[in-house]
C-alpha cells in the first residue's frame, strides 16, 4: 500500500524504515545516507520514520553525562572552553536572564564569601521560566548557597534541591519559599559536588517522604566552576 | 505543541542562528537523554562520553535541517544520537557480540529521569502488540539495543534473510497502524 503522501513505493518506504531501526550494515547505511541528501521525497519518508518510531526510545532514561564531555564540545568547535575573566566576566558571557537573577538576588547588596577554594555556580530556571533559582557552592567551606527568584511551589508543596553525580542522586533538603539559604554539605558528599548537576523537584511540604524524588523535576543545571 | 517542544523548537532555532548560550542551555537539557540513548547503543561509557561530544557537535553544525513540520525537535535530537551511534556500532569489527549487552545495567529512574520524557500516547505500544510477539521484540532490540540483523537472527534462530523480512513486514505494518 501506498501513503497517498508519498510518491514511494512499499520497497522504498521499508527502507527508508530499516534505515531508521538502524538494523543495516555500515556501506548500506552510507548509501542511504547519500541518498536522503539528494532525493528529498525519500529523505521525507526517512523523517516519518524518525518520528513514528521516536516514542520507543521514551524506554531510555536519561543519564547526566560527565562534565568534561561538554569541556569536549566547546574545544571541538570554538577552539579553548570560554575564558571566564572572573565572576563579572562570566555574567557576561552567561545568558542573560539567569546571569541577572544571580547577580541581583545572590551578591548584589551582600560580599562575596571569603574565598577560600573554588566556586561552583548553577543556574537552575524552569522550562516556562516561571522558576528560577541560583546555587553557589563554595568548596573551601563546604556550604551550598541557594537563592529562590520567581514563582515558590504551591500550597503544601515544597521545593527540594538535589545532588545528581553519575547514577548517584542525594538530597540537599527542602528550598526556601523565597530569598537564600546556606546549606552546609557535609563532609562525605563534598567530593561529589564537583560537576555534579543540581535539580529541585516538586515535593511535598517537608520534602520528599522516602528520601526519592516524588515529584516532577521543576528544573535542572549543572554547577560550573567559575 | 507542549512546553517542552516549544522550549526545544525555540532554542535549536537559535542555536542555528549561532547562539552559544541557548546552545549551552540545550546541551544542560538534552545531553542526558541523548547521553543514555549512545550509551544504550554502544555498551561502553567511554565510547558513549566520546560519541555524545560528536552529537552535540553535529547538532551546533546541523541545527537549520531540523524540519518542525514533520517531527518534534526532541525527535530529531534523539536521532542524531541513534544516527551516530549507530554508525560507531556498525563500523566496529563484527566479533563484538550481543554479550557486552549485560554489562550496562539499567540505571535506576532519579529525578533526571522525567526530565525529558514525553506524555504522548503510547500508541505505538498497541500498534507493536499487534506484532507477532517475536517480531515486535525484534523491533524493539534493533531500535532500542542497536542490535543489527546478524544479531538478532542469531538471537531469534531464524536465517538473516529471514529475519529481514520479518523486519520489512513488521515495519509496513506498523506504519499502517502508526499513520492518521
Amino acid at each position: 500500500m501506498t501513503d497517498a503522501a508519498s510518491p514511494l513505493g512499499e520497497d522504498d518506504i521499508a527502507l527508508a524504515g530499516e534505515y531508521v531501526l538502524g538494523t543495516l550494515e555500515l556501506d548500506e547505511r552510507r548509501a542511504i545516507a547519500r541518498r536522503i541528501a539528494q532525493d528529498s521525497a525519500f529523505a521525507v519518508e526517512v523523517a516519518r520514520w524518525e518520528a513514528r518510531l521516536d516514542p520507543l526510545a521514551d524506554e531510555v532514561r536519561p543519564i547526566a553525562p560527565p562534565a568534561h564531555v561538554w569541556k569536549g564540545v566547546e574545544r571541538g568547535l570554538f577552539g579553548a572552553p570560554r575564558a571566564r575573566a572572573g565572576l563579572w566576566g562570566w555574567f557576561a558571557g552567561a545568558s542573560g536572564l539567569a546571569a541577572a537573577l544571580l547577580a541581583a538576588v545572590l551578591w548584589l547588596g551582600e560580599p562575596l564569601p571569603t574565598q577560600q577554594g573554588p566556586l561552583w555556580i548553577s543556574d537552575m530556571v524552569s522550562e516556562d521560566g516561571e522558576v528560577r533559582l541560583a546555587a553557589l557552592y563554595d568548596e573551601g567551606r563546604g556550604e551550598m548557597r541557594v537563592s529562590m527568584g520567581g514563582d515558590g511551589p504551591g500550597d503544601g508543596r515544597d521545593f527540594e534541591l538535589w545532588l545528581i553525580q553519575g547514577d548517584a542522586v542525594i538530597s540537599l533538603g527542602v528550598m526556601p519559599h523565597e530569598g537564600q539559604a546556606a546549606m552546609p554539605i557535609p563532609e562525605d558528599l563534598r567530593d561529589l559536588v564537583a560537576n555534579a548537576t543540581l535539580a529541585i523537584t516538586d515535593e511535598p511540604t517537608g520534602g520528599s517522604p522516602t528520601g526519592v524524588a516524588t515529584g516532577p523535576i521543576v528544573a535542572a543545571a549543572p554547577l560550573r566552576r567559575i | 505543541m507542549t512546553d517542552q517542544t516549544e522550549e526545544l523548537a525555540a532554542l535549536l532555532a537559535r542555536v542555528a542562528l549561532r547562539d552559544r548560550a541557548a546552545f549551552e542551555t540545550l546541551y544542560s537539557v538534552a545531553s542526558p537523554k541523548l547521553f543514555a540513548i549512545c550509551l544504550r547503543l554502544l555498551k561502553d561509557r567511554r565510547e558513549a562520553e566520546d560519541a555524545l561530544q560528536d552529537v552535540f557537535m553535529k547538532i551546533w553544525n546541523n541545527a537549520d535541517r531540523y524540519l518542525p513540520d514533520i517531527g518534534s525537535p526532541a525527535a530529531w535530537l534523539n536521532t542524531v544520537a541513534r544516527n551516530h551511534a549507530i554508525d560507531r556500532l556498525r563500523a566496529r569489527k563484527s566479533a563484538v557480540g550481543i554479550e557486552a549487552a549485560e554489562t550496562v545495567p539499567d540505571p535506576s529512574p532519579g529525578p533526571e529521569a522525567a526530565a525529558i520524557t514525553r506524555s504522548e500516547g503510547r500508541r505505538i505500544d498497541d500498534c507493536l502488540a499487534a506484532l507477532l510477539p517475536d517480531r515486535a521484540e525484534a523491533v524493539r532490540r534493533a531500535y532500542v539495543e542497536g542490535e543489527s540483523y546478524r544479531e538478532l537472527s542469531d538471537r531469534f534462530s531464524v536465517p538473516l534473510n529471514t529475519m529481514r523480512s520479518w523486519l520489512r513486514r513488521s515495519l509496513i505494518q506498523l506504519r499502517e497502524c502508526l499513520t492518521p
